[in-house]
């Protein structure tokens, strides 16, 4: 969640990205993707819901509309995760640019499906693509920080096969 | 698609739908204030971050005057016999002209703010960006300050230098929302200043990457539009006030049906790269 809002915010208060790439990219399914591989269902629709509800309430797009596009992404990748090779570079990148380039196609449709008039043209579809990559190249990324994260934060879980095993003493006698 | 039916599951997809149901048929007040209010959720990071900026300048300030007294106290710790050679005085001299090339450009330029607040008869607030729409296909930009500074709905909103750069379209009690020039939203009368022909500036139809191109329409055959000529507001419509510098002309042609001329307008303002604005607030 806070990966989340601290993505949105920077995603809106950093200028630097625009001033290179000519465009503001948006790699919240990249975060959505990595919700999908590693999260339970309720997290992903929560993680979904409070993105999308950040990203517009930052935004002229109707207050909700990207909750649903983001959502479809991680559930997908979370329905199907079994099927993946979720710690795979290349699987990763491959759902990571897939996400990148279906959201803010989805976003674009639900925007004229609700009246409003965006700014489109073929250019666009040049930036989407740069946005799908970088989505792809986010996904990795976005999924070794997780683990770290949950490596430094979570306790780690019992296994009673792991060796050496700090819990277990063993005392030895002299016989 | 098995896992889809599982109860747990259901629930989370339920309450997702359930949600943007719920948010896409509320009435648009309830919409706009519960938009209001998630985006002050990021008041907070927005107040660190302009510290933390505003700190790592003046941190940066303090780097460059050490740096450049540097030389100075690197020739006096030679002791007093010691003078430095021609290369170094030259490398100094180089240093010292660049130095005060630029100290001259932005005393010029400070020179002509001032004096263009000066001959304005409008009264300014001078308002930092502290936000963009993350949204490419919108055009729009976050002030820091709101109804609680007096900033009210469609105020105009002009560079430092004077040009124009869009008007107020959202008002929150601390923060609001500028709609950009080139936003799809943002359309208003502008005329050619030196044949003072009417015409409207029209948002760009298509998404260009140049947020700083956009289409003036409706302009009459019969005007000769030429590269390089001002565009400046009309006044008409009362959305902003007279003479407000728009841009420059860039190429003009004839309307597919014929009946009027269009022309491509580069904005004076560089809409990428606003750091601070002025609101008009008595025009």
């Amino acid at each position: 969640m806070i990966g989340a809002y601290l993505l949105v915010f920077l995603q809106s208060h950093w200028q630097w990205p625009r001033l290179w790439l000519g465009f503001q990219p948006d790699l919240t399914p990249a975060l959505l993707v990595c919700a999908g591989l590693t999260l339970a269902a309720g997290q992903v629709s929560t993680t979904a819901m409070l993105t999308g509800l950040w990203l517009d309430s930052l935004s002229a797009n109707p207050l909700g509309l990207s909750v649903l596009p983001l959502f479809i992404a991680g559930w997908a990748v979370f329905s199907f995760r079994e099927l993946i090779l979720r710690d795979e570079l290349v699987a990763q990148f491959y759902i990571g640019t897939a996400a990148g380039a279906a959201v803010p196609l989805l976003q674009v449709w639900l925007l004229r499906l609700v009246g409003s008039n965006p700014l489109l043209g073929w250019q666009m579809g040049v930036w989407c693509l740069v946005n799908a990559l970088l989505c792809g190249v986010a996904v990795p990324v976005f999924y070794r920080l997780a683990k770290l994260l949950d490596r430094w934060l979570s306790h780690p879980s019992h296994d009673p096969n792991r060796w050496p095993n700090e819990n277990r003493q063993i005392v030895r006698g002299k016989n | 698609m098995k896992r889809f039916f599982y109860r747990s599951q259901q629930a989370a997809v339920g309450a997702v739908l359930l949600t943007v149901s719920l948010l896409l048929v509320m009435p648009e007040s309830v919409r706009a204030r519960l938009k209001s209010a998630i985006g002050g959720l990021f008041l907070p990071v927005i107040g660190i971050s302009t510290t933390g900026q505003a700190a790592l300048q003046s941190l940066g300030q303090l780097g460059v005057s050490e740096t450049e007294s540097f030389p100075t106290n690197k020739a006096l710790a030679q002791g007093p016999g010691a003078s430095p050679t021609v290369a170094e005085l030259q490398h100094e001299n180089v240093r010292l002209v660049k130095e005060n090339n630029q100290l001259r450009e932005e005393y010029n330029r400070l020179r002509e703010d001032q004096g263009w607040e000066r001959s304005i008869p409008w009264e300014t607030k001078l308002v930092r960006v502290v936000g963009r729409d993350p949204f490419n296909w919108w055009r729009r930009i976050k002030i820091n300050l709101g109804t609680n500074k007096e900033v009210r709905l469609n105020q105009p909103v002009i560079s430092v230098r004077g040009e124009l750069v869009g008007r107020i379209s959202e008002v929150g009690p601390l923060t609001s929302w500028v709609l950009l020039v080139g936003d799809p939203n943002c359309r208003f009368s502008a005329l050619l200043k030196e044949s003072r022909s009417q015409g409207g500036i029209v948002s760009p139809r298509q998404y260009s990457a140049d947020p700083r191109v956009v289409e003036l329409t409706y302009l009459p055959n019969d005007v000769e539009v030429r590269p390089g000529q001002g565009v400046v507001t009309s006044g008409l419509g009362g959305g902003f006030p007279k003479e407000i510098p728009v841009g420059v002309v860039v190429d003009s042609w004839i309307s597919k049906d014929g009946l009027y001329t269009e022309a491509r307008v580069k904005l004076h303002a560089n809409l990428n790269q606003l750091e601070t604005v002025r609101v008009l607030t008595d025009y």
